[in-house]
């Protein structure tokens, strides 16, 4: 009995380091589509309604925002896609900043070479459709035309490059 | 006509930032999801069949319900009949059902349906169911932001009912329409943003028409109007109605509007 009350806390020890090390400390949103102070303010907010984010920074002339995590979120980056979606925009360009444990991660798929990766912190760029605008995806659909996963939609894994 | 022309490809053409919170016409894209909508409109047409001037109010309010779908619901209030009296109210859907998005441009298209009932007396040709007519209105939006200018323009079909209780439809007036409208929008200031306080500035210029299906009498009007956009939340629209070109009774086509407007992000 005792033996599986370790086994159980071995367990939930590993799931919750599995949940830590896939943590997103940072969030770069590009957004498409918009050129207004409002709509831009309706993004800003839709983001902030999130009780994870600590703090969106805004350049309203590029329409990026760089969302800020508190240290204990499971947010995957699919969120920022549904965010930036429900203000009636598109995601252009989204990049996040993660500890590198992260790439072990079964649901991110590198397009790239990512053991190029020495430093504890690395950033990604998620590639899939809804993430880039839509000529760019047509582009990426067939420069990874061996990549079989990339063009099915699977909202639960992440096609992504790595960009340092 | 040559002038208008001139002038419209010069707004179309001058590199700026395209805008398309239009202050009569609708664009394509719809309000955020769960963002709540608070507008007064307000105009003041003066008659020309009689002496005076029309105030008409139009409270409204209008609620994202997903990103592409969105309701409003408006009141018709005016001094036709000399008292402010609430005539009449009108419900609005919006479908948004196409968008391409890129970096510097947007194509966007949306379908909309409007209901109207209104109470009083019908005094004109012109078919009108945001006021005047009992009525319902369908049609189709398509919204582009080509570097950074945004064209916006719909077509849609508009059919009179009687407005009960007390005023049929005129059987000699024909009762269904054609509308169609051209919206361009531009942000004047800032030239640069530096926060959401910011004010901003838009010039708007759009285009009103209409043909009665069953004889064939339009009209067309134009309503260039300033938009003062208030800590990226708030809205004020001026703007001033010109009929350009009619051959239909219309009991009060020139005059002007004074719109604010408040969104509740995230509201419930």
């Amino acid at each position: 009995m005792k033996n599986l009350k370790y086994k159980f806390i071995t367990i939930i020890a590993i799931l919750t380091s599995a949940v830590s090390t896939a943590q997103i400390s940072k969030a770069e949103i590009k957004a498409t589509g918009l050129t207004c102070s409002m709509c831009s303010n309706a993004i800003n907010k839709q983001l902030k309604s999130m009780p994870e984010v600590v703090n969106v920074d805004t350049d309203l002339n590029t329409n990026t925002f760089t969302v800020t995590l508190k240290t204990d979120n499971t947010l995957s980056p699919k969120i920022f896609k549904e965010k930036v979606e429900k203000a009636g925009f598109f995601i252009g360009s989204l990049i996040v900043s993660m500890k590198s444990e992260a790439l072990n991660r079964k649901d991110y798929i590198f397009v790239n070479n990512k053991t190029e990766a020495a430093a504890s912190d690395v950033k990604i760029q998620v590639l899939d459709k809804g993430y880039v605008p839509d000529k760019e995806y047509k582009k990426l659909l067939k420069s990874f035309k061996n990549i079989a996963s990339y063009a099915v939609m699977n909202d639960d894994d992440f096609h992504v490059k790595m960009i340092k | 006509m040559k002038k208008i022309i001139f002038l419209l490809l010069l707004f179309i053409f001058q590199n700026n930032y395209g805008q398309e919170l239009f202050v009569v016409t609708d664009p394509a894209s719809n309000i955020p999801a769960n963002t709540l909508s608070i507008r007064m409109m307000q105009s003041v047409f003066k008659e020309q069949i009689e002496t005076g001037y029309n105030y008409h109010a139009m409270p409204e309010i209008t609620y994202g319900l997903t990103k592409n779908l969105m309701i409003r619901s408006t009141l018709f209030v005016s001094t036709r009949s000399n008292n402010l009296i609430t005539e009449g109210a009108s419900f609005y859907v919006k479908y948004r059902f196409f968008s391409v998005d890129d970096i510097n441009s947007h194509f966007r298209m949306a379908t909309f349906a409007r209901y109207s009932f209104n109470k009083a007396d019908i005094h004109q040709e012109e078919i009108e169911i945001m006021g005047h007519n009992t009525g319902f209105e369908t049609g189709l939006i398509a919204t582009q932001l080509i570097k950074k200018v945004a064209i916006s323009s719909s077509i849609s079909f508009e059919k009179a009912l009687d407005n009960k209780p007390d005023y049929a439809f005129p059987a000699n007036q024909g009762n269904n329409a054609t509308n169609y409208t051209l919206s361009i929008g531009k942000l004047m200031y800032p030239k640069k943003y530096t926060s959401y306080k910011q004010t901003n500035i838009n010039f708007m210029l759009e285009f009103l028409g209409q043909t009665i299906n069953q004889n064939g009498k339009s009209y067309l009007d134009a309503v260039p109007s300033v938009q003062f956009i208030i800590n990226s939340q708030a809205r004020i629209d001026f703007g001033y109605r010109q009929q350009l070109y009619n051959s239909m009774v219309r009991s009060a086509p020139n005059g002007v509007y004074l719109n604010l407007e408040y969104n509740f992000f995230n509201a419930f």
